[in-house]
This record gives C-alpha cells, sequence and structure tokens, in this order.
C-alpha cells in the first residue's frame, strides 16, 4: 500500500481516505458484520477436533489489496501464457513423450511422478484443455515482479472466497468501490459453466454438466455447493451417478438423465474405484471406462498433478521455451532440484537461507523454513535429503510482500500471496480478480487456510490513470 | 426432473421442520399448564409426553424438566435441537437448492437453538425461547414459499411437511381419545388446542363450547383448518397427483395409496367414528402414512435401476 518513504501508492490514495474517514470502531464494526454474514450464510469449513466438528469462518480481511490496471496486464499474459505451455506439456506427456525424448525435462521425474497417471496415456481430451480450472499462487517480490510459487493443476479451490470478499468489501468501502473503477469478478460463475460446456462432446446439442462433490464432510463443500448453485447446475455425488454401456447417469425423481461433463472436485485417486484406488466410496465405479471411450468428460482430467509437482515447476520456463518458443512473462522463483548432486550440496551447506519443500506434498506440510528453522529441525531435514534426494526442492526464502490488514482493531502489515483463476476450455481466460491469501500470525510466512491463514479482497482497477506516486 | 437424493433431503427437510415445530409448541404448552391447577398440569404434561412416541422415559411430574429435555436434549429422538439440526444438516447437502434466504433463516435458528447460550436462555425464559423458535420456523417457511421456486422441490419439501404433520396430529389425538378414557377436562382440552395450534380457529368455528366431540371432529376432519388430519391427506394427495404426473409407477404408485387415504377422511361416518372409538381411525392414519412415505421413496428415491434404464 505504501511505497518506500510513506507515500501512499496512487492506487491505494481512495482507500487510504476512506479508511481514515471510518475510524478504528466503525471499522471494528464492520468487521464484525462481516464475520456475522460468513456465519449465517454457511461460508464455513469444518474443524475436526476432540469429540465434535465445529464449523469456522475463514478469517476475513476487511481491506482490498488493490493492483494497478498495468501490472494486471502483466500477470494476465503471463498466466495465459503458462497454462498454454501447460496444457501442451500435458497433451504431449499423455501422448508421444517428444519433450521428454528430446531430454528437455528427465523422463525419469515425469514418469517416476506419483500423479502421473499411466491410465491417461493416448487418451486425448476435447481442445487439448487437460486443466480446465487452474488456481495459480503467485507472490509479489522485493522490486514489484510477481512470480510463480506453485502452479495449482489438479483441484484448485478458493474461488468462493474471491466471490464472496467481494461482496463484502463492496459493501464496505462502497465509495472507494465506485470512485476506483474494480474490475468485476462476478462473470466467473457464468465464465465456468461455458468452459465446461465446450468440453461437451460436440454432437451433444444440451450437454448436461454437474459438479461431483465428495460430499458435506468435505472443507470445500461450501464452495461445491456455491459454484453449482451460481452456474445452476445440479451437485451431484459419486452415489448419485451410475456408468451403464459406458454412459454415466444420474439418478433423477424421474429416473435416469444422461451426464455430459463432470467438474469434478474429488481428488483424482478418488473419482472411480475400479480405475484407481479401491477403496473409494466417493466416486463412480466405471467412470473411468465411460471417459476414455469418450460418452462424458471429467474437468480438470486426471493426471495433471504430474505438471504441478514442485520439481516439474523448476522446467517450466524450459516447457514454455519448448513450445510456444517465448521467454515466460511472470518468472519462476529460482529453485534448487536435489536431484542434481551439485545443487544438493550447495542446498545443504546453506538450509539456514533456504526454504526445503517435499516434492510431493502441499498445503504447507512437509517443508522446513531454513532461517525460522532451530538447529535441530534442521539437521533432521539434512539427514531426509542425503537420504532421498530426489524427493526435495529447495527456494531462497522470499519476503513475501505485506499488506495491511485490520489485527484486534489494530492496522498492521501481514504477508500476503495472490491467488488468480485461470480457466480454460476453447479458449483461457483469467478473470480480473484473485483471492489474497493473508497470513495473520505476525511474520509468518505460511498462507494456507489450514496452518492460520486468512484471506482478502483483491481489487483490479480497469484504467491505467493516475500511476504516479503522490503525497 | 431433480437428483433423487435432492428430493429426499427436501422431503426431510419438510419433515424436520414440521416436527421441530410441534414439539416446540408442546413444550410450550406443557409449560403453560403448570401455571394452572396441578391435575390439569399433570394431564396436559401426560398427552405432551404421550404424543411425542412411546418409550419416553421423562418424569411427567417434572414438567420443566421434561420441557427441557423435550427441546434441549441432543440425545432425545424427537427434540426440538435434533429436529432443528436434522433439518439443517438436510438443507445443507443440497444448500443449492434452496435460496439463500430461506438457508439463512434456518441456519440463522439452528445456530441460535444449538449455541452456547441456548441453555441459560430457556432456563430464564423458556416460553419466551419456545416461541422465538416457533416464530423463527414460520419464518423460514414464510421465506420459502415467497423465493423458492415452486416446483418439484418444493412439492417435495411440502410431502413431508404434510406427511409429518399428519402422523403428528393422529399421535396427538390418540393420546387424548384413542385409549380407554378419553380426554374430558375443561383444562385439558384447552391444552389439547393450544397444542394443535387450533384454539383460535376452534372457537371461531364452534364458539366457546369446549366440547371432546367438537375438537376430535374439527382437529381430524375440518376443510379448512391447516393442521387438520383431513386437511392434510388432502394436500398429500395433491402433492402427488403434481408429482407423479405423466409418469407410470407401476405397483407402488403413492398416489393411489394417498388418494385412498384421503378417501377414508373425507367420507367418514362421524357417528360410526364415535360410537366405534377413534382410535382405529387414527391407527389406520398412521399406518397409511407410513405406506405413502414408503412408496414414495420406492417410487423416486430408491428405484431399482434395472426398471429405469434407458431402452
Amino acid at each position: 500500500m505504501f511505497a518506500p518513504g510513506g507515500m501512499t501508492r496512487a492506487n491505494y490514495r481512495l482507500l487510504d481516505q476512506d479508511i481514515r474517514a471510518l475510524g478504528a470502531e466503525a471499522l471494528a464494526d464492520r468487521q464484525k458484520t462481516l464475520e456475522r454474514s460468513f456465519l449465517l450464510q454457511g461460508i464455513t469449513f469444518t474443524v475436526y477436533g476432540a469429540g465434535n466438528a465445529t464449523e469456522r469462518i475463514i478469517p476475513t480481511d476487511l481491506f482490498p489489496r488493490i493492483i494497478p490496471a498495468s501490472e494486471w496486464a502483466t500477470i494476465e499474459s503471463g498466466l495465459i501464457q503458462r497454462l498454454t505451455a501447460l496444457n501442451l506439456f500435458l497433451a504431449d506427456i499423455y501422448g508421444e513423450q517428444r519433450i521428454l525424448n528430446d531430454g528437455i525435462v528427465p523422463r525419469d521425474l515425469v514418469m517416476g511422478s506419483p500423479a502421473y497417471r499411466r491410465q491417461m496415456q493416448y487418451l486425448f481430451v476435447p481442445n487439448g484443455a487437460y486443466v480446465n480450472v487452474c488456481g495459480s499462487d503467485l507472490i509479489r517480490g522485493q522490486d514489484g515482479t510477481f512470480f510463480v510459487l506453485e502452479d495449482n493443476l489438479r483441484v484448485p479451490s478458493g474461488v468462493s472466497y474471491m466471490l464472496a470478499n467481494r461482496d463484502a468489501a463492496r459493501r464496505t468501502f462502497p465509495h472507494t468501490f465506485r470512485e476506483a473503477g474494480v474490475r468485476p469478478v462476478e462473470r466467473y460463475p457464468d465464465l465456468l459453466l461455458s468452459t465446461l460446456k465446450s468440453m461437451a462432446d460436440q454432437t451433444r446439442s444440451n450437454p448436461q454438466i454437474v459438479v461431483l462433490t465428495p460430499g458435506v464432510y468435505n472443507s470445500a463443500y461450501y464452495e461445491h455447493a456455491y459454484l453449482a448453485r451460481l452456474m445452476g447446475v445440479p451437485l451431484v455425488e459419486g452415489r448419485d451417478l451410475t456408468v451403464h454401456d459406458n454412459r454415466v447417469y444420474m439418478r433423477t425423481t424421474a429416473g435416469l438423465r444422461r451426464v455430459d461433463v463432470i467438474y469434478r472436485r474429488v481428488d483424482d485417486d478418488f473419482i472411480d474405484p475400479l480405475a484407481f484406488r479401491l477403496d473409494s466410496s466417493l466416486g463412480v465405479a466405471g467412470l473411468f471406462n465411460a471417459y476414455r471411450s469418450g460418452q462424458v468428460t471429467i474437468c480438470n482430467a486426471p493426471g495433471t498433478g504430474v505438471a504441478d509437482d514442485k520439481a516439474v515447476y523448476a522446467y517450466v520456463p524450459s516447457i514454455i521455451r519448448y513450445y510456444l518458443d517465448q521467454d515466460p512473462i511472470l518468472p519462476n522463483v529460482k529453485t534448487f532440484l536435489c536431484r542434481e548432486p551439485a545443487q544438493l550440496s550447495h542446498v545443504l551447506a546453506n538450509l539456514d537461507q533456504l526454504v526445503v519443500k517435499a516434492v510431493g506434498a502441499s498445503g504447507g506440510y512437509g517443508m522446513l523454513v531454513g532461517p525460522h528453522a532451530t538447529q535441530a529441525e534442521r539437521d533432521t531435514f539434512a539427514e531426509a535429503l542425503r537420504a532421498d534426494p530426489c524427493n526435495y526442492v529447495a527456494q531462497p526464502t522470499i519476503q513475501l510482500s505485506t499488506a495491511p490488514c485490520l489485527v484486534d482493531g489494530k492496522i498492521e502489515p501481514r504477508h500476503v500471496d495472490l491467488r488468480p483463476f485461470i480457466l480454460s476450455g476453447e479458449k483461457v481466460v483469467v478473470t480480473p480478480g484473485a483471492l489474497t491469501r493473508v497470513a495473520l500470525r505476525r511474520g509468518s510466512l505460511v498462507v494456507n487456510s489450514s496452518q492460520g491463514g486468512g484471506s482478502k479482497d483483491t481489487w483490479v482497477l480497469a484504467d491505467r490513470h493516475s500511476e504516479a506516486e503522490t503525497p | 426432473m431433480m437428483l433423487a437424493r435432492v428430493a429426499e433431503s427436501l422431503y426431510w427437510l419438510g419433515r424436520y421442520a414440521e416436527r421441530a415445530e410441534h414439539v416446540a409448541r408442546l413444550a410450550g404448552v406443557m409449560l403453560n399448564a403448570t401455571l394452572d391447577r396441578t391435575d390439569a398440569a399433570d394431564q396436559a404434561t401426560g398427552i405432551a409426553l404421550a404424543a411425542v412416541g412411546g418409550g419416553s422415559t421423562l418424569d411427567p411430574g417434572d414438567a420443566m424438566e421434561a420441557a427441557r429435555a423435550l427441546v434441549l436434549d441432543r440425545e432425545g429422538p424427537v427434540s426440538v435441537v435434533n429436529s432443528l439440526a436434522s433439518a439443517r444438516e438436510n438443507a445443507r447437502q443440497i444448500r443449492e437448492q434452496i435460496t439463500t434466504e430461506s438457508w439463512e433463516r434456518l441456519n440463522l435458528l439452528y445456530l441460535r437453538a444449538t449455541g452456547t447460550a441456548a441453555e441459560s436462555a430457556f432456563a430464564s425464559d423458556a416460553p419466551d425461547f419456545l416461541q422465538r423458535i416457533i416464530a423463527d420456523l414460520h419464518q423460514f417457511k414464510g421465506a420459502a414459499e415467497a423465493t423458492m421456486s415452486h416446483g418439484e422441490g418444493w412439492r417435495f419439501m411440502l410431502t413431508g411437511v404434510y406427511i409429518e404433520r399428519a402422523q403428528l396430529m393422529a399421535r396427538l389425538l390418540k393420546a387424548c381419545f384413542g385409549g380407554a378414557v378419553a380426554v374430558d377436562d375443561h383444562v385439558a382440552l384447552v391444552s389439547l388446542l393450544r397444542m394443535a395450534c387450533a384454539l383460535e380457529p376452534y372457537l371461531r368455528a364452534f364458539t366457546a363450547d369446549i366440547n371432546a366431540r367438537y375438537i376430535l371432529e374439527f382437529l381430524m376432519f375440518d376443510e379448512d383448518f391447516p393442521r387438520s388430519i383431513r386437511f392434510s391427506t388432502e394436500r398429500i394427495q395433491e402433492l402427488l397427483t403434481h408429482l407423479s404426473a405423466g409418469r407410470d409407477l407401476g405397483r407402488h404408485d403413492p398416489l393411489r395409496l394417498a388418494g385412498r387415504l384421503n378417501a377414508s377422511l373425507t367420507y367418514a361416518d362421524l357417528d360410526e367414528v364415535e360410537s366405534g372409538g377413534a382410535g382405529e381411525l387414527l391407527a389406520a392414519v398412521s399406518a397409511e402414512c407410513e405406506a405413502v412415505h414408503a412408496a414414495i421413496y420406492e417410487a423416486f428415491v430408491a428405484y431399482p435401476l434395472e426398471m429405469r434404464l434407458p431402452a
């Protein structure tokens, strides 16, 4: 929000005035109203503790984060470029594997990845769009450059918070919102629906789309129901679907009805007990065969995780160059692959300055933040590194940018990242907005909601006027 | 056309909401009666406890504790909080099918009735607590009526409401008139009318002539009173006529059963009912409601897949 020297950045000037005009008490009131409204709407996730499961709201911060049009233009074109390349990469991996044959990406890295799905080999998806919904995590470095930290290509979530936060922020700062010229995010459900429709067998005149949820006990259930409601399509569970003659049907009150596209919010492993995990009761037996035969489309395609692996991540710039013959618009964070002996020894020598991550893990689990760890923790990790170097990558500790947040009635800086949502069907579109995740503990760099993170609204401004910084 | 599971949840949402309202009202009347003479209070408590189902281990001598258990006991199978939690759980499973307006009413009600402040609110002013629950349920029903599409889903929910209501009323009347000794005490009869939410409509129909025969007639056969059994069976028949239109439901046709049930009330011989005791007809109503319920499941929800595969 503030430029070096304490000046308010131009894009924040209106908001700054608004905040000052409101005063601390009114802000605290609005924060309470907001939390109550989230609880009432049931925008909650479930925490399982001793005895009873309780529902909690995800902490939401009142102040929007504001991104000027020029910065957004870079982000947008960068994300489109990146997802286009990743879809080409997936089509190649599950096809001829030219990129492996040409030695650009090591074969064992891909074929040995736990997210690689043999069942997908030579299965071609409509539009070549393996990833239909992507939620990349971006961070803003100290010089203002945005880096891609992670591509989430499997079952990314959080988009309902983007929409709910917008609703809340617009009510809290109506004046600023009107004056600032904020680009709308409300079309997301619409765009998602047309993306899903474009993935249907084009000979079917009125394709039936459904959202597949693991059920009411899933922590993202609210989002599944929300998206189904806003798209106007049924929210189904595995037990509502049945497969007959390689066609998928849902059980309705009027008998069975054909399903064409499944937007699944169930992990790969659980969608079909016959093709993947035998012990899954969330999925539909025979679904994968129906998919192979082209009678139904599953979105995102199974096996996309092979491209958002933390080790494959290091190769994404080369992947972009290989397929598109372009330089990446959004840079990666410098990544050391511990599988390379030279890089491993560098990592071991500098453990106190690096963040080490397990390749397969996500959600902020299985990682070591070097500068914040004790010597004992670092020693344990070093041992694990030497034992199984292929399983680890390391990155320099990046000082995430901060944004002002309302904490216990006071305005304090907290570290944030940025998760925009990209849709890819017939074409690739980026919704002008994002989920800004906030590390609510002072100084913490972990923004995951499972680790005490919160979120705030993100305003993308429509025009480029008044970008200069003023006192 | 809607998902079978969704129809099922809407049906149960209707049933649980109705049950919560009814039990809250029974508890309220029970507490109110304790303000009068003690033997009338005992009678009212006896009626209420008998009406919520057999096997009740609650002590009729302690009306306050019995009411508390009926309302707040999470272990009690018919307790108000349990019904509210089930209604809300069903609504949550089909969150995308009901409007935000109706969901928020129900969710708010649930949060209030199950929150940490509920026990103390009940202890300090139980009648007020119960009145608010009933008013909130009316708000939920009103919001649903005003904002939801009155299509298939709505009809499944209402079918649940009326099947539950017919059964609850049959059980309540059976508790009063089904046994060897029918209730005829004035205060107890007024309590009964209150439990059926029928006092004012009854007075308008029969004036202040509080008479067991008239009450039985009113609560069983009145055409216009929304809690009479006949009113419910007529709605069930109407709703099922719509729901099964254009479908071949074969031998499990719930409409046939609902029609038969409604006819048995519409064309009942009042004198016969009176001389033979109402117990038989009330037992038949309960059994027929069970049968309609089972037939609805067979026809719309749990049908065998082989019957419905495309040719």
